[in-house]
């Protein structure tokens, strides 16, 4: 990975950081985006588009209600991609997952420290607010977003540290069939991970009718494929 | 077009006064797609929401403009793409002449609702109908224009629900529950849930088979085995578990395997 395409995806992934909840949430944080534009900037689609659909799958587990926590599955994404590419095959796929997995779970932790943070600033600037100061509402808000964007690019830039480092692993340390079984692993709970989210979201309602129709057109697509 | 009171605030006739909101409604529009931007746990998305009622506050009178600053800041939670609804809503009230009371009020009474509608609609509605096609159409090969046809899809129904959101509560007010109850909206609500259902339905047997698809036989039994064991476990929920957590427990018994079995 060369310097230029390292800083590319620094970049992307600090963008999707911010996709998230600060700034438009159009959804390019959405780990199907972030991994494809990644596998693009790395010029491996393929790669980025399957661990795209991997994250996808784990982010339905997901609801992001109200003021609940939960991991960041799109700068997590653009590292797990990263991984993927720079090992390729089963083993890029499973360390891949590995890395995506532990820049997901800090992406989450640092939401919340920037969240404390933010919470403070509100303490401080309290009374120009209550006294309708508009430059201080503005101050505090850019900076605000500007806590998140450096929060972004600090999570991108440890899951591409990690990313870096699993290519640097010595040869021997996982056998190929050490690496399809990691692989293997990270789908199955990934898959898992995504029926539960997508059965809970789906509920005994009325739409477990259409449900259970898409379902069976979904198999029958795969079967046919 | 609004209404402003003639008389003091509280009680006086109301008379309506053109006001060129269009550049104003744009620049709130803009600044609504920041509104969680400095999201925190003690206001939550009420300094979002200030910044982005700001500009239509601009033509109040200068005695009362700090106030209602002050008060779009204070405490505000719903959901992002239907903020401009009480966004919208509190500024016209605002320039009504409502009382900083009733301000406090509505707001107060449009966070649950607001929450909740979005939530159901696109949270669980939209999103997910969109994500699922996505996943199909990758799974069925067609790459980056599964990509691009997600983002222009989502994106579509996301910017004309937060224009239509700050359009209706700035030509609402105090009257916003009736925004609520728009035969489109509760059209798209009773649309997008089988929508969803179908899409995600046919989504997860082809997502699991594209990924699946380069496994020898005997590693998509471990596929099988894994899925079907993390599913029992999320499923029953006897164990604090999440997909977040299984994941990682699931790789780092997988990894001690892989190096043991050298």
């Amino acid at each position: 990975m060369s310097f230029e395409v390292a800083v590319l995806l620094l970049g992307w992934g600090t963008l999707v950081g911010l996709d998230l909840t600060s700034v438009m949430q159009s959804m390019i944080a959405r780990p199907i985006v972030a991994g494809a534009i990644a596998g693009a900037i790395l010029g491996d689609l393929p790669s980025g588009l399957r661990i795209g659909v991997m994250f996808e799958l784990l982010q339905y587990d997901i609801l992001p209600l109200g003021a609940s926590r939960y991991p960041e599955y799109g700068p997590a994404t653009v590292a797990a991609t990263a991984t993927a590419h720079l090992l390729s095959g089963a083993l890029g796929l499973g360390l891949g997952a590995v890395v995506g997995l532990f820049t997901g779970l800090l992406g989450g932790v640092s939401m919340n420290a920037v969240r404390r943070l933010n919470t403070n600033a509100v303490h401080r600037a309290a009374p120009a607010l209550e006294a309708g100061d508009t430059q201080a509402l503005m101050r505090l808000h850019v900076a605000s977003i500007g806590r998140d964007a450096v929060r972004a690019l600090l999570v991108t830039g440890s899951g591409l540290v990690l990313a870096t480092g699993t290519h640097a692993l010595p040869g021997q340390t996982i056998h190929v069939r050490g690496a399809v079984l990691l692989a293997a692993a990270a789908t199955g709970a990934v898959i898992a991970a995504g029926t539960s989210g997508t059965v809970r979201l789906i509920g005994r309602g009325s739409a477990i009718g259409w449900f259970a129709a898409g379902l069976l057109g979904g198999v029958a697509g795969a079967w046919l494929r | 077009m609004v209404r402003c009171r003639v008389a003091g605030r509280g009680g006086g006739r109301v008379a309506p006064v053109k006001v060129n909101s269009s550049p104003a409604l744009g620049r709130a529009l803009l600044r609504l797609l920041t509104v969680q931007g400095s999201w925190n746990y003690e206001r939550m998305q009420g300094v979002g929401f200030g910044v982005a009622e700001e500009p239509l506050l601009r033509d109040l009178p200068r005695q009362a403009y700090p106030g209602a600053v002050a008060r779009s800041a204070h405490f505000f939670n719903a959901h992002p793409y239907l903020c401009g609804l009480a966004v919208g809503a509190a500024a016209r009230a605002e320039h009504d002449g409502t009382t900083p009371d009733q301000v406090d009020r509505l707001r107060t009474a449009l966070c649950g609702p607001l929450g909740s509608v979005g939530d159901q609609l696109v949270w669980a509605g939209w999103l997910p109908f969109n994500s699922g096609l996505a996943l199909v159409l990758v799974a069925l090969g067609f790459g980056a224009w599964a990509i691009g046809g997600f983002l222009v899809l989502y994106n579509i129904g996301h910017l004309v629900l937060r224009w239509w959101a700050l359009q209706a509560g700035w030509a609402s007010g105090l009257q916003v529950a009736s925004a609520l109850r728009h035969p489109a909206l509760l059209r798209a609500g009773a649309l997008v849930r089988p929508a969803m259902a179908l899409a995600l339905g046919a989504a997860l047997p082809l997502a699991a088979g594209y990924l699946s698809a380069p496994f020898a036989p005997w590693a998509r039994i471990v596929v099988v085995g894994v899925a079907a064991a993390g599913l029992l476990l999320l499923r029953t929920g006897r164990v604090a578990l999440n997909g977040l957590r299984f994941g990682l427990v699931t790789v780092a018994v997988a990894l001690l395997v892989a190096w043991l079995w050298r």
